[in-house]
């Protein structure tokens, strides 16, 4: 029914909800919000919007935020009610907002917090409802009985502690987000504090870490560059406590160690590598993902670390990357604090809503655009060079495989003399070359005359090579996907990608990042894909770049003939 | 009922003198003025087909059942219970006996000022006739309200003692005399008449249950409101005994007692209902809002109507689905159309009943029989939006069709297709006109608790379900349960009780979906919309009527128009390779964009994505890479981005590389200086030879016609195998395909096998059982002389009814089930739902028979009664 729904979308009075006539949002039907930019209300707009709206896609002109009932419980964890949400809406909306749309948020809205996790001073973790026939339904699931114990009255029963991250993902599931209010244990006490010595956090970090510390746990979003490692120092800073670090790969573990030294009163000695190579447990201990999930005999071995000390804080570095079995060890976490760190929200494996009910909702987040308005990121011009496959090249690619066909394309002779092109029309800048294929990075670095960083290359090797990159010594340098995450180089100014992991957009976001952080001589940063015409690889790049475009970094497309004979 | 129990009421008087009261309803209403018959006539419609001649057969016709029960159903729910207690009330009941049924003892101020207006209103509706000291209810009337054993009274009331003692023997009636304490009578009349008079003098009556003990007190309680029958057992309780023997329960059978009439009445303080409802229940406001809101949520909305009847509409642009043999659509064609609206199969039936309604879609009557978009529907969308709404709306105040039945199931069982049959409501115009009409009650901008809309329907329309003996409060507590569950789909076969309640809630709920109401509230256009009279707005036949709505819909329409988002002609085009168009598009421009661009998110603006599949689709319709560029970059207010530019250059520079055509057959030749040769000789015109390449022509004829036209113009062809090896034509021995042998055709059918011949023999004997059989029936009777009187069918109900009227004979040809024909004197004393009661001289008994198996009436010579 239409009219009915207990619809808590309350009237404000005259002269405080006045709706734009003219407004810059429009509400679709399919829960998109349309922003458009240049209106001059867009900034207001976005910020009355951002807390429950997901930015989804932010081209030049019009602004794509989504509603989903992730995004409102978001804002309900974040203190929003269905009210001003529904306000936001109906202020900034050109057109009549659809009243199913409204009635659905706040019934959404109205989901999360019904249950609320709790410590009771005698039955320890118990689950209460504020409404009798929601508990009455969730205890009646199959999936929720294992995990709680004896009902203790009419709205209240008890949680086997250890299930606390299990039920709150199960209870997710199953559309009634529980809030947790268990606290947390305060662990090891261990002094840590931000080293301020000619630089501070940036507002947007402060503000990070502070909605982070004030919620509880949760995932900060900031784009590459923008400084995600200070956000997890100053969390430490806060929490004064033992620390967990999570990190992708080792290289990424020796930035966060390196960084730290740097920006906080840690010592190198306080601070511990916990990789395939070192197995160091200190106060403050890096460990790679990889460590964690390597897997022997069925068992994790490495799992002990988790309980080798008492952490008061546990930080998820590119909680986007986050393997499934990391999950599961933080299901058992749930009484630590947990920080994720990440530059998009985007999973491409679907699995936001155990981030969501794992690590924890979203305290902070700052668009790309804006970040780089405040000059905190370089601008970057993007370009995609399109090649054309030569006769003998289309027939062999016609043949191809299916499953050869990409690399195929993806490695013509073609891209090599594109890219030479690029290197010398940018000589002097420091410049990488990023692929896939190691045949056509090799080939590519024998042709540049340039090092190439490779899976097979030794970490002290790679270390060694970045150092020379950064000190200018070396200006081109050949990565392969190895590279992609969490490396630091400062000074890149040019990025050339001559093919990629076909057409995820993750790699994309995260190899412009290698380009983003601001240059010390205020150079435009550039990013080039070269990309073979009319072949899947021009597809996959599609792919890749609406993620880019969406971002807001309109491209332009160039012909390789154009390139080359200039 | 006997022959001599004439209808009163209908009973040709004589002459009246003027002034003296009425003696039949005739009589009444030969005495009101011009407009009192005009105001009958308005109400009961019923009585006007055809047009009486007479007053008297006005009157008779008013008092026949189907139209008493028509008036009856139209009635609120006080003038309804006013009727009941005068069923229950002596007939002819002075004006006080009612007020007190109605009022009770006590009295109450509410009732007293409304009892005035439902009397005269029963009056107007010729339901009560008589003078406020006589009100007597039409006798049919007062058959369908008073209580009896079959159908139980509205009131719970049993019958009167009198009626309840008729079969009981003198001497028991004296004993209970004497149980109660009244002196004997020898005759029952007296005895019953003292038991009557006892029983309503409330002094002595209270007296005399001052002795009943608790037990038997409450037992009366669990009587007292009905139903008024109790079962005992053989041997009863004391408490029981004691009230049998008292007379306060009498025995209606071996095993039922009856609480009579008088004690019931006393016990309830005099009063006929336990909750009279004088006062019509008011509708409540659940809340307010600024009428711009309500107005613009509402227009928000209508035009989300206008959207998806055109999105619904235009993916049956290539032909809907199929239609059912029964009619209708199929289930899984529902759902797969709710699914495509994003809406529940409920949103999507009423959708499509729209738009049937509107006449934009039908069936298209073929062979093999689906739905489409009718003609209508391209006019419909050349219309402005606020025009396209009203077209919309109209037909949806008008029509009886109701998709909120669609899923239920009918009275057999079958599930109620959408666009199928039975799915007409009389009462739904009527209905939602009244719920519509119900808001606009309320002030601008505050929206309705429809709980309080249904129980004012509820009052002014009592369902019938709610005769039934049990307190008035009762069905519409259970029918509030039922909304709040939200079984509104119809699962359970249909009740006509809640049939008003359940198009009361579709209405409110499709009024919303049309954009008519916004939160719960009218919207402006909606009240101009309703500005015109019910009658008027609920016959569609009536052409002034129709008039009428389509310029209150053209009103409705102009006042929703500045409401609706102003169309824009551009778009805003984006380097994500999408297009933003900031609002509702202007047709010809959201057409094109159509084929150019995939939709990717509708809603206040539309969200189009280019694809190269979607860039391929205008080009194969027949447009140009620089048409496309030009047609974007007139209609986008920003720059074209470089990369939606290269998307089109390189599927256009793709459109058409491979080209696919058809030929029959082929010349090729290395040399292409001969192929040159024969195009240009004017004899090869008949081959359709068209060069493809500078060595190959297709020909539209067959290889063999080819060779022949060749050969003919003086070359040497030889033909090509489909491996190119030349064919050498050698003298094949011609073959017919594999065939299979004739099979044998003996002479005669074939020898049947044992299996075969034991089932005959089996059936054989079965019949000749059957065939020799000994009968008990006589065969057809023996036609009289003058064979079977033969009339037509018209003439027959007029023969019949005229006799009933009169009370006089007629002679009837009459085929019972089996074909008999006989033939019968009969003396017609009812003739209602296609049959004839009567007295038949024939059998000596009154009989029933349906007119149809009469073949013919003729009126007996009088010396033949």
């Amino acid at each position: 029914m239409l009219h009915t729904g207990g619809l808590a979308v309350t009237e404000s009075g005259p002269g405080r909800t006045r709706s734009h006539v003219n407004g810059p949002l429009i509400v679709q039907s399919d829960k998109t919000l349309l922003l458009e930019v240049d209106h001059e209300l867009a900034e207001a707009c976005r910020r009355a919007i951002a807390p429950f709206a997901e930015l989804e896609r932010a081209p030049e002109h019009i602004h794509t935020y989504r509603v989903t009932p992730l995004g409102l419980w978001n804002a309900r964890a974040a203190g929003h009610d269905a009210e001003q949400v529904v306000d936001a809406l109906v202020e900034y909306s050109r057109y009549p907002v659809p009243h199913a749309l409204l009635v659905d948020i706040a019934e959404t809205m109205a989901r999360y917090g019904r249950l609320t996790l709790s410590k009771h001073p005698t039955h320890g973790l118990v689950l209460t409802s504020t409404d009798r026939p929601v508990l009455e339904e969730i205890l009646r699931s199959k999936k929720v009985q294992p995990l709680v114990g004896e009902r203790i009255d009419a709205d209240t029963v008890a949680v086997h502690p250890s299930e606390r991250g299990q039920i709150k993902q199960t209870l997710l599931k199953l559309g009634w987000p529980a809030e947790d209010l268990a606290g947390y244990v305060d662990g090891e006490a261990h002094r840590i504090d931000l080293a301020e010595d000619g630089w501070s956090l940036r507002p947007y970090q402060k503000q990070a870490v502070d909605g982070f510390w004030h919620g509880g746990s949760g995932v900060v979003v900031l784009p590459c560059g923008a400084g995600k490692t200070l956000v997890g120092a100053g969390a430490m800073a806060q929490a004064k406590a033992t620390t967990l670090i999570l990190v992708t790969n080792t290289v990424s573990a020796r930035q966060w160690k390196h960084e730290l030294v740097k920006r906080t009163s840690l010592t190198e000695d306080e601070i511990g590598e916990y990789s395939g190579t070192r197995k160091e447990i200190r106060p403050v201990t890096i460990a790679t993902y990889q460590v964690l999930t390597t897997k022997r005999k069925g068992i994790y071995p490495h799992l002990e670390l988790f309980d080798s000390r008492d952490w008061g804080l546990i930080v998820y570095d590119e909680v986007h990357l986050l393997p499934a079995p990391v999950f599961k060890f933080t299901a058992d976490l749930q009484a630590r604090r947990r920080l994720g760190l990440t530059a998009t929200l985007v999973r491409e494996d679907g699995r936001e809503s155990d981030v969501f009910s794992l690590i924890g909702p979203k305290r902070f987040d700052a668009p790309w655009k804006e970040i780089e308005a405040q000059g905190y990121i370089a601008p970057a011009d993007c370009v995609e060079v399109r090649v054309n496959l030569t006769d003998a090249e289309r027939l062999a690619y016609a043949t191809a495989e299916a499953e050869e066909k990409y690399r195929f394309c993806a490695t013509t002779a073609t891209k090599r003399k594109v890219t030479e092109a690029l290197v010398k029309k940018f000589a002097g800048q420091q410049i990488l070359v990023i692929g896939q294929y190691i045949d056509q990075l090799d080939e590519l670095g024998e042709h540049l005359d340039a090092p190439v960083i490779k899976g097979e290359t030794s970490n002290a090797q790679r270390e060694k090579l970045f150092d020379a990159f950064r000190n200018g010594e070396i200006s081109v340098l050949v990565v392969s996907k190895v590279a992609n995450f969490s490396i630091d180089l400062p000074e890149a100014t040019v990025a050339i990608q001559v093919s990629g992991t076909f057409g995820s957009r993750q790699e994309e976001a995260q190899r412009l990042g290698r380009v983003l952080r601001p240059k010390a001589d205020g150079h435009q940063a550039h990013f080039y894909s070269v990309v073979a015409r009319d072949t899947i690889d021009q597809d996959f790049a599609a792919h890749r770049q609406r993620f880019l475009a969406e971002q807001g970094y309109a491209y332009r497309i160039v012909d390789a003939d154009e390139l080359l004979g200039s | 009922m006997g022959i001599g129990e004439l209808d009163r009421e209908a009973h040709v008087p004589e002459a009246t003198s003027a002034g003296a009261a009425p003696r039949t309803l005739a009589e009444a209403l030969r005495a009101r003025g011009d407009e009192g018959l005009a105001a009958l006539l308005r109400a009961r419609p019923d009585l006007l087909s055809p047009v009486p001649n007479d007053l008297t057969q006005l009157a008779t016709r008013a008092g026949t059942r189907g139209s008493v029960v028509r008036a009856l159903e139209r009635l609120d729910r006080f003038a309804l219970q006013t009727a009941e207690a005068l069923a229950v009330a002596p007939d002819p009941a002075p004006y006080p006996v009612l007020l007190a049924l109605l009022a009770g003892d006590e009295g109450d101020p509410a009732i007293e000022a409304a009892l005035p207006g439902a009397v005269a209103l029963l009056r107007e509706q010729a339901l009560v006739w008589g003078e406020d000291d006589r009100l007597r209810l039409v006798r049919t009337a007062r058959e369908l309200l008073a209580p009896s054993a079959q159908h139980p009274s509205p009131t719970g009331l049993g019958p009167t003692v009198a009626e309840a003692t008729a079969g009981m023997s003198p001497g028991r009636v004296q004993e209970i005399i004497a149980a109660a304490g009244l002196s004997a009578t020898h005759d029952p009349v007296s005895a019953v008449a003292a038991l009557t008079e006892l029983f309503t003098d409330r002094a002595r009556m209270g007296a005399l249950l001052d002795e009943a003990s608790p037990e038997a007190l409450s037992v009366l309680d669990r009587l007292v409101w009905g139903p008024p029958y109790g079962e005992v057992t053989a041997n009863p309780a004391p408490p029981v005994r004691w009230l049998r023997d008292r007379g306060l329960l009498l025995p209606v059978s071996a095993r039922t007692m009856v609480l009579p009439r008088e004690v019931a009445l006393h016990l309830r303080g005099g009063r006929a209902h336990r909750a009279p409802e004088p006062v019509a229940p008011v509708v409540e406001v659940a809340r307010e809002y600024r009428p711009q809101v309500v107005d613009s949520a509402a227009a928000g909305q209508a035009y989300t109507a206008l959207a998806t009847v055109e999105e619904l509409l235009k993916s049956w642009d290539q032909g809907g689905p199929q239609v059912l043999r029964a009619g209708g659509m199929s289930v899984r064609d529902l759902k797969r159309t709710a699914a495509a609206l994003d809406v529940t199969e409920q949103v999507a039936a009423f959708w499509l009943e729209l738009c049937f309604g509107a006449g934009l879609l039908a069936s298209d009557g073929e062979a093999d029989e689906r739905y489409a978009p009718t003609p209508a529907y391209d006019d419909w969308l050349d219309l402005p939006p606020a025009e396209r709404w009203a077209r919309l709306v109209a037909p949806w105040l008008t029509a009886t069709r109701t998709a909120g039945l669609v899923g239920g199931q009918d009275a057999k069982g079958r599930t109620l297709a959408v666009l199928g049959p039975d799915l007409d409501r009389a009462a739904a115009p009527e209905v939602r006109h009244r719920v519509l009409e119900l808001l606009a009650t309320l002030p601008p901008g505050a929206a309705a608790d429809p709980g309080t809309v249904f129980a004012r329907l509820r009052w002014e329309r009592p369902p019938r379900g709610a005769a039934q003996p049990v307190p008035p409060r009762a069905p519409q507590a259970a029918a509030g349960t039922d909304e709040t569950t939200g079984t509104g789909t119809g699962t359970r076969p249909e009740a006509h009780g809640d049939l008003r309640s359940r198009l009361a809630r579709w209405a409110l709920a499709e009024a919303e979906l049309l954009g008519l109401t916004g939160r719960g509230a009218l919207a402006s256009p909606a009240r101009a919309l309703l500005n015109l009279p019910l009658a008027e707005a609920a016959t569609p036949t009536d052409h002034g009527g129709r008039v009428e709505l389509s310029v209150a819909a053209g009103r409705a329409a102009t006042l929703l128009a500045p409401l609706l988002p102003e169309a824009v002609d551009h778009v805003l085009l984006q380097a994500d390779l999408t297009a933003v168009a900031p609002g509702p598009l202007r047709r010809p421009l959201a057409d094109a964009l159509a084929v150019l661009a995939d939709v990717e998110s509708k809603g206040g603006a539309t969200v189009y994505r280019f694809t190269p599949g979607s860039v391929r689709r205008a080009l194969d319709s027949g447009r140009s890479a620089s048409d496309l560029h030009d047609f974007l970059a007139a209609h986008s207010r920003t720059p074209v981005p470089q990369p939606l530019a290269y998307l089109i250059d390189d599927v256009a520079r793709r459109h058409g590389h491979l080209r696919v055509g058809a030929a029959s057959a082929y010349v090729r030749c290395d040399d292409d200086t001969v192929l040159g040769e024969i195009l240009a000789d004017r004899r090869s015109a008949a081959l359709g030879l068209r060069r493809l390449a500078p060595t190959v022509l297709a020909a539209q004829t067959d290889p063999a016609s080819l060779l022949e036209g060749l050969r003919s113009m003086g070359y040497a062809p030889a033909a090509e195998s489909a491996e190119g090896d030349v064919l050498v034509t050698r003298a094949d021995a011609y073959r017919t395909p594999a065939r299979t042998a004739p099979a044998p055709v003996p002479e005669g059918p074939p020898v049947p096998d044992t299996t075969l011949l034991g089932a005959a023999v089996r059936a054989i004997r079965a019949g000749d059982r059957a065939a020799t059989a000994v009968r008990k029936e006589p065969a057809a009777p023996v036609a009289s002389a003058g064979g079977l009187p033969r009339t037509s069918a018209a003439e027959t109900l007029a023969t019949v009814q005229a006799a009933a009227m009169t009370g006089t004979a007629v002679w009837i040809g009459y085929v019972n089930a089996e074909g008999a024909a006989s033939q019968r004197v009969i003396a017609p004393v009812r003739v209602e739902g296609g049959f004839v009661t009567g007295y038949d001289h024939t059998a000596d008994e009154v009989r029933t028979y349906p007119l149809h198996r009469i073949t013919g009436v003729a009126e007996l010579a009088d010396d033949q009664v």
